[in-house]
């Protein structure tokens, strides 16, 4: 069965890359992937979109998702009826924010778990760099494709800070394990 | 372990650095090229495997699209490899020296990305840039994949170096330039044994005196055309031979100049390029589950347009649904007004949609394809554009 997932961010946060990352963990484990960002010009701070397929045969089709099976959003302003409008009831969706979960529970009926990102990688000397916390958090939702693949995949392709987001996204995916093992009860 | 993954040597590479890399294999002497969105992964991707010392190429980054082709022209008729990349407007700012290319019978082998042509501005999926270019001499392919983009970037160089007629290697903006997959790159041996080196027969040499492109008389201009075209009509049996090739070493099938998919028993066919067939080959496998027999006919070749293999493998086809990613003001989509010509005089033509879909890069999922197949199969075709959007 293949599964489909969205990251949506702004231009420079790092989603297109968190998608080539997880893709690559995925395809780590053994399974066809498809990963494809699409954005208008290159511009800082607009939205960028990740798509991610995952399959267990070669994946042909080349179209938008429109409904994932999971979602991470990096910047809880993007948080609105258009990008909820490809997520069901079903779909696990990480955002970054600090804010509570009952902030987003006006958006309607929707599994919505906040992270804050931006806390976990500053504590690790991340600065603004927030991927790697936020794939940690996300692999833990979606239970999948493993954190010890995830860590080895970035451990691999970060440029600098090799150790430090790997810590990060370590102890985003332990905060939010804790929390998906409390939910699946 | 998903065996058919575990059994192949398959890395993940996005459409534009598949196509970098099939040139890598192909070992271009000289690579000029300017950079543009969404072709820019191609030139970044051949940098970074010159500056690793994978890639032994002379890269020129002139100042516009039409210097690097100028370049690429002059570097290909001194009997260099050549090959350069470009996309959208950059292609069209390149469209006079397009036809100088074919003419002058450069064997140039040009990736070109499928984008929206301005105004208004866009980055996105569309495939008027290349097939606006149809009349230029330039033979055409489209690729749906990644791992179809590094294959024919491989094959182009036979087709171009042995008809003598540069070759233009097309696929989509995002949904193949931008898609990382699994692709399965060939060890260098394996190209090396079958591209074998350039080396024309005539080309300039300041040792010996001969003249390029000087002013002829009508007479002689003519039969200019006319060799081409006789280059021309041997394209069709060069693609097919050079894929079978390409397929014995690689295991590689649907290298040809067209793919028939499930259309033996198929009461209607979808006929498109690009991108937009591996959505309808799943279009296709979900129809026949709601018996539907629908088939694919993918178009790989455009130019020369392969008109008898078209024919023969729509001739006992009911119905055929053209898509077409691309709109010709006064006319409609680009493929369907070909197939309308491939197909006058034939006995019991199928009746022939053509539909405009996906025009300016909206997303065509497969239960759209679906959607369409099932509203117009047993409706009267129109003359007129059909938008679908």
């Amino acid at each position: 069965m293949m599964q489909e997932i969205l990251i949506l961010g702004r231009g420079g946060q790092g989603a297109q890359t968190a998608g080539n990352l997880l893709a690559r963990s995925f395809f780590e484990k053994g399974q066809f992937v498809q990963t494809f960002a699409t954005y208008g010009g290159a511009r800082r701070g607009t939205p960028v979109t990740s798509s991610i397929r995952v399959d267990d045969s070669p994946i042909q089709v080349r179209c938008n998702i429109e409904l994932a099976n999971a979602m991470l959003c990096f910047d809880d302003s993007l948080m609105d009826q258009a990008f909820l409008a490809n997520a069901d009831n079903k779909t696990a969706i990480v955002v970054n924010s600090a804010r509570p979960a009952e902030y987003f529970a006006d958006l309607g009926d929707y599994k919505i778990v906040p992270v804050n990102g931006r806390h976990i990688a500053k504590s690790h000397g991340m600065g603004k760099v927030i991927n790697s916390a936020l794939l940690g958090a996300f692999v833990a939702i979606m239970g999948q494709p493993g954190i010890d693949v995830l860590c080895e995949v970035i451990e691999q392709n970060a440029p600098t800070k090799k150790q430090e987001n790997v810590a990060a996204c370590r102890e985003a995916f332990e905060l939010l394990s804790a929390s998906c093992v409390e939910n699946s009860k | 372990m998903n065996a058919i993954l575990s059994n192949q040597n398959l890395q993940l590479l996005s459409g534009n650095h598949a196509a970098a890399v099939g040139a890598k294999l192909a070992n271009p002497d000289v690579s000029p090229v300017y950079p543009i969105t969404p072709q820019t992964p191609i030139l970044e991707k051949m940098i970074a495997l010159q500056s690793e010392g994978l890639l032994d190429t002379e890269i020129l980054t002139p100042e516009s699209e039409h210097s690097a082709l100028a370049a690429s022209i002059s570097a290909s008729l001194t009997g260099v490899r050549v090959f350069t990349a470009t996309s959208s407007q950059g292609l069209l700012l390149m469209h006079e020296l397009l036809h100088y290319a074919s003419g002058a019978r450069s064997s140039i082998v040009m990736f070109n990305v499928n984008r929206t042509v301005a105004s208004p501005w866009g980055f996105w999926p569309d495939q008027l840039d290349s097939l606006a270019q149809r009349d230029t001499g330039w033979i055409q392919l489209y690729s749906e994949s990644p791992q179809e983009s590094l294959d024919s970037v491989i094959q182009a160089f036979v087709i171009a170096e042995t008809a003598r007629l540069p070759v233009m290697i097309n696929h989509d903006a995002f949904y193949v330039s931008h898609a990382v997959e699994p692709v399965n790159v060939p060890d260098q041996s394996v190209v090396d044994g079958f591209l074998a080196p350039f080396q024309p027969s005539v080309k300039l040499d300041p040792e010996i005196g001969r003249s390029f492109g000087a002013p002829i008389a009508q007479q002689p201009w003519n039969e200019s055309r006319q060799e081409v075209d006789r280059a021309m009509s041997g394209v069709g049996e060069l693609v097919t031979s050079t894929g079978r090739q390409w397929g014995d070493l690689t295991g590689r099938r649907n290298c040809d100049m067209l793919e028939a998919y499930r259309c033996e028993d198929a009461e209607v066919v979808i006929v498109t390029m690009g991108s937009m067939c591996g959505t309808a080959r799943d279009a296709v496998d979900n129809l026949r589950k709601q018996d539907v027999c629908a088939g694919l006919l993918k178009v790989r070749l455009f130019r020369p347009l392969p008109a008898e293999a078209l024919r023969q493998a729509l001739a006992k086809i009911p119905c055929a649904i053209v898509l077409d990613r691309n709109y010709s003001p006064g006319t409609g989509g680009i493929l369907h007004q070909e197939l309308k010509g491939v197909l006058y005089g034939v006995d019991h033509p199928p009746k022939l949609h053509g539909l405009l879909t996906g025009v300016g890069g909206v997303s065509v999922s497969s239960a759209k394809i679906q959607h369409l197949v099932t509203t117009y199969k047993d409706a009267a075709p129109s003359f007129e554009p059909v938008w679908t959007e």
